[in-house]
């Protein structure tokens, strides 16, 4: 990556029994969504309080934008919003009041324009005068992330941002977030949920007791994991498909009812010409789907399950 | 940025309206307009009074009590204020919402500081304005009115830094009440002699029962005849007001300077080193500046205590509160061990080097060597006679200040967060605990055995104790120093084979 928006090198912070994050070196750029997996107590709040500047270092460095935290915290503040993973409100203040309150100190143009559009991207319009004691957990959240949103930074660490939200909440995150990555922003997400980040993050780094297991993007994460589980099914069962399957000497294979499923750690050309002689020995396949390019799978093979 | 632009200042003020400020702006308007109401009353048919001789003593009551309820709104209540209000936010997590802003960390203090007790400021300004009505009524003049106002607004504004400081380094919001009980509790030995001490300046008792005394007619106030007259320091007189707020401004330019420091990162401790010593220099020099004029470096061949005290007294109780003092500032600098390991994690420094420059040990003896230029002052023209009443406080001191910073240190390095426990334990036993035996067993024998005892008895009864028995027992406490050291170097080394 020519020019990370976020760059993290060799961080390291302790705590008194524990190095709660540990010689952790990754990179998000412009346009990345970057999910931070790993269980609980993997280090994940802690590098994001870490790149903050709320959390001491050890040693290592953090740049935003190439701004680095030791020299240049203010100009940081500037470019860096963070969505904690609890939901930090004025009960007595209203929500724009609230907005307001944060875009005063980011000093923001526009502010009541710019309130407005973040209490509609958040879809809290209809919560404007209303005050943050009276809104629901999830709505306190979609506030916090509006405030995160209001000074338009460039790099966004969100932790566990989709806690609190309903179903449909979970959704529009999704939007947004989807929003934030077309914009060309930088986010570093975490969650120990990995169904969350499914589908919008394009790099992951898995944590585990405040190391760093493994980073790249999720095509890399899946090649470096190598075995993928396959699954395949067919609509009329005369034993055809099993036998090719059984004649490819694949590991771990499976009868499932009208289908099969296998492990395969080889060339994906292999798996290509598998499905072509099913085909072209007529038969009629259903599905044909591979598990092993997804976080929960990554995550899962990553060595980092034990402490789930 | 000004104040009125201020974010947090707005938010604050918004938070104090949306809670309401009527009902507390009527209490206060009806606590001043009865005591006016008061004063009306006599001056429409004095005859029916028979406490007041005079319209200004009737004036002088009421103005006292106006001002006593403004005290307690302003000063304790912004306190208790500021310190809740910090304490809550940083538990919610909107203190470090804030600190991620670009906002500066002096606005954020000064938010902070002058926003959250707005309700208070209303309660005092509307007792101010019926105070005054009290005062033109009464017939006092003005200055009475001015020098008090002038006074109990300095002194919010230094109890608010206290209390944003406070806010900022208590884990709950009670504990700024604790603090401040405690505040108070120490400042009433200092009412038996008013002029000599510190706190009544630093608190602006002396400054205001001075105003009142010296206000027209002193009637029936013949209990502030000790509060007369200007202050001393080393034989020059100082206005009391000019006293207080110069001494508010010196203590709170260091308190705004820690304030300001722990906003922009909470990890560091609150003074620097040389803050410190600035700070407990000057303050042990103003007070042995205000005593002075007793024995003026002629300890304790010639005293001249005046008329309204006991002189004997003076010495030993500064000396109790230097080590007070003493006591305060170690704790404020005093390291936290994961501190001093993530530093020689990063210099790689794992031997003593590393430790001694962060301990507080070494602060403790140039705090003792301070202490002992300024002692010096009460000894300067009789030291050929009394160097061992000197070296006895001294060492006293030092004995006092070491086994403090190293039973601190040690505690927290073997204890952790259990630490303060352990350390008012040792304390308990190696300072008050001989005393108590001592009077179980009616011997003061027993009782010269405490920490704090030596310095005391020497300069308490210097002319009836023997020196050399009170030098045995300095000896014999720097003994459980030396021991403590072993003990606390040991502990640090453990630490720091920790630190990879």
């Amino acid at each position: 990556m020519s020019n990370p928006l976020l760059a993290i090198e060799r961080l390291r912070v302790d705590f008194p029994d524990v190095v709660a994050v540990n010689d952790l070196t990754l990179t998000v750029g412009a346009g990345e969504v970057c999910g931070l997996i790993g269980p609980n107590g993997a280090g994940k709040t802690t590098t994001m309080r870490a790149i903050s500047g709320l959390q001491e270092c050890t040693r290592g460095s953090v740049k935003v934008n190439g701004h680095e935290l030791a020299s240049e915290p203010d100009e940081l503040k500037r470019q860096l919003g963070f969505m904690p993973d609890f939901c930090p409100t004025y009960d007595q203040l209203t929500a724009s009041e609230f907005l307001d309150h944060f875009a005063r100190a980011y000093d923001v143009p526009n502010r009541t324009k710019r309130i407005e559009e973040c209490l509609e991207l958040t879809w809290l319009t209809e919560k404007t005068n209303a005050l943050c004691e009276e809104l629901s957990r999830g709505m306190k959240q979609r506030l916090v992330l509006a405030k995160t949103l209001l000074p338009d930074p460039k790099v966004m660490l969100l932790d566990e941002p989709a806690s609190g939200l309903d179903p449909l909440g979970r959704i529009e995150l999704r939007k947004i977030l989807l929003q934030l990555r077309e914009a060309g922003k930088a986010v570093l997400i975490s969650s120990h949920i990995l169904t969350e980040l499914s589908g919008f993050c394009n790099t992951a780094a898995i944590m585990e007791r405040g190391r760093l297991v493994t980073f790249g993007t999720i095509a890399e994460l899946g090649q470096k994991m190598g075995r993928r589980q396959m699954s395949v099914k067919w609509r009329a069962d005369d034993g055809k498909a099993l036998e090719i399957l059984k004649a490819a000497n694949l590991k771990n294979l499976a009868d499932t009812n009208l289908g099969a499923t296998f492990d395969f750690d080889g060339d994906t050309n292999v798996l290509d010409e598998l499905l072509k002689t099913l085909v072209l020995q007529g038969v009629r396949i259903s599905e044909w789907r591979g598990t092993g390019d997804d976080l929960e799978q990554i995550f899962l093979q990553s060595g980092a399950k034990e402490l789930m | 940025m000004k104040l009125f632009d201020n974010p947090i200042f707005i938010t604050q003020k918004r938070l104090v309206h949306r809670g309401g400020v009527l009902a507390a702006a009527l209490i206060a308007g009806l606590v001043g307009a009865s005591l006016l109401s008061g004063l009306i009353a006599y001056l429409a048919d004095p005859m029916n009074f028979n406490s007041f001789r005079s319209s200004q003593e009737a004036g002088k009551m009421f103005y006292g009590w106006t001002i006593g309820v403004e005290i307690l709104v302003l000063v304790i209540g912004g306190f208790s204020r500021i310190s809740r209000v910090l304490g809550e936010e940083r538990k919610a997590g909107l203190w470090d919402s804030n600190r991620l802003t670009p906002l500066k960390p002096c606005q954020l203090v000064t938010g902070y500081w002058l926003g959250a007790p707005l309700r208070e400021f209303y309660m005092a300004a509307i007792l101010a304005a019926i105070g005054l009505v009290i005062v033109l009524l009464g017939r006092l003049p003005i200055t009475l009115w001015l020098g008090s106002q002038v006074l109990i607004f300095s002194t919010a504004l230094f109890f608010g830094l206290l209390g944003v400081l406070v806010g900022m380094t208590f884990q709950r919001p009670q504990g700024g009440v604790i603090f401040l009980v405690a505040f108070i509790f120490f400042q009433f030995p200092s009412f038996a002699m008013p002029k000599y001490m510190l706190t009544n300046f630093l608190l602006p008792t002396y400054g205001i029962a001075n105003l009142f005394r010296d206000s027209g007619d002193s009637g029936n106030d013949y209990s502030l005849q000790e509060w007369r007259g200007m202050p001393e320091i080393f034989g020059v007189p100082i206005p009391p007001i000019l006293l207080s707020i110069a001494l508010q401004a010196f203590v709170g330019f260091f308190l705004w300077r820690a304030a300001v420091r722990k906003t922009a990162n909470p990890f560091q401790p609150p003074l620097f080193r040389w803050e410190t010593v600035a700070l407990f220099g000057v303050l042990l020099i103003v007070q042995n500046g205000l005593i002075w004029g007793i024995w003026r470096g002629q300890f304790p061949t010639a005293a001249n205590g005046g008329n309204f005290f006991d002189g004997q007294s003076l010495l030993p109780t500064v000396h109790g509160g230097t080590l007070l003092l003493a006591t305060v500032v170690l704790a404020f600098v005093s390291p936290q061990p994961e501190s001093v390991r993530v530093k020689a994690l990063r210099s790689g420094i794992k031997d003593f080097a590393a430790i001694f420059p962060e301990s507080s040990v070494l602060l403790a003896l140039v705090l003792t060597g301070v202490a002992a230029m300024v002692l010096l002052s009460q000894f300067a023209f009789s030291f050929g006679s009394s160097w061992e009443i000197y070296l006895v406080v001294i060492g006293n001191l030092l004995d006092f200040v070491l086994i403090y910073s190293l039973l601190l240190e040690f505690c927290r390095l073997r204890f952790r967060r259990r630490a303060l426990g352990f350390v008012a334990l040792w304390l308990f036993i190696l300072c008050i605990l001989p005393f108590i035996l001592g009077g179980v067993f009616s011997t003061g024998a027993i009782a010269k055995l405490s920490l704090l005892a030596p310095g005391v008895i020497a300069l308490g009864d210097p002319t009836n104790e023997n020196m050399n028995n009170l030098l045995g027992i300095v000896v014999g406490h720097f003994g459980i120093a030396v021991v403590l050291f072993i003990g606390w170097q040991r502990k640090w080394k453990e630490l720091l084979a920790r630190a990879v």
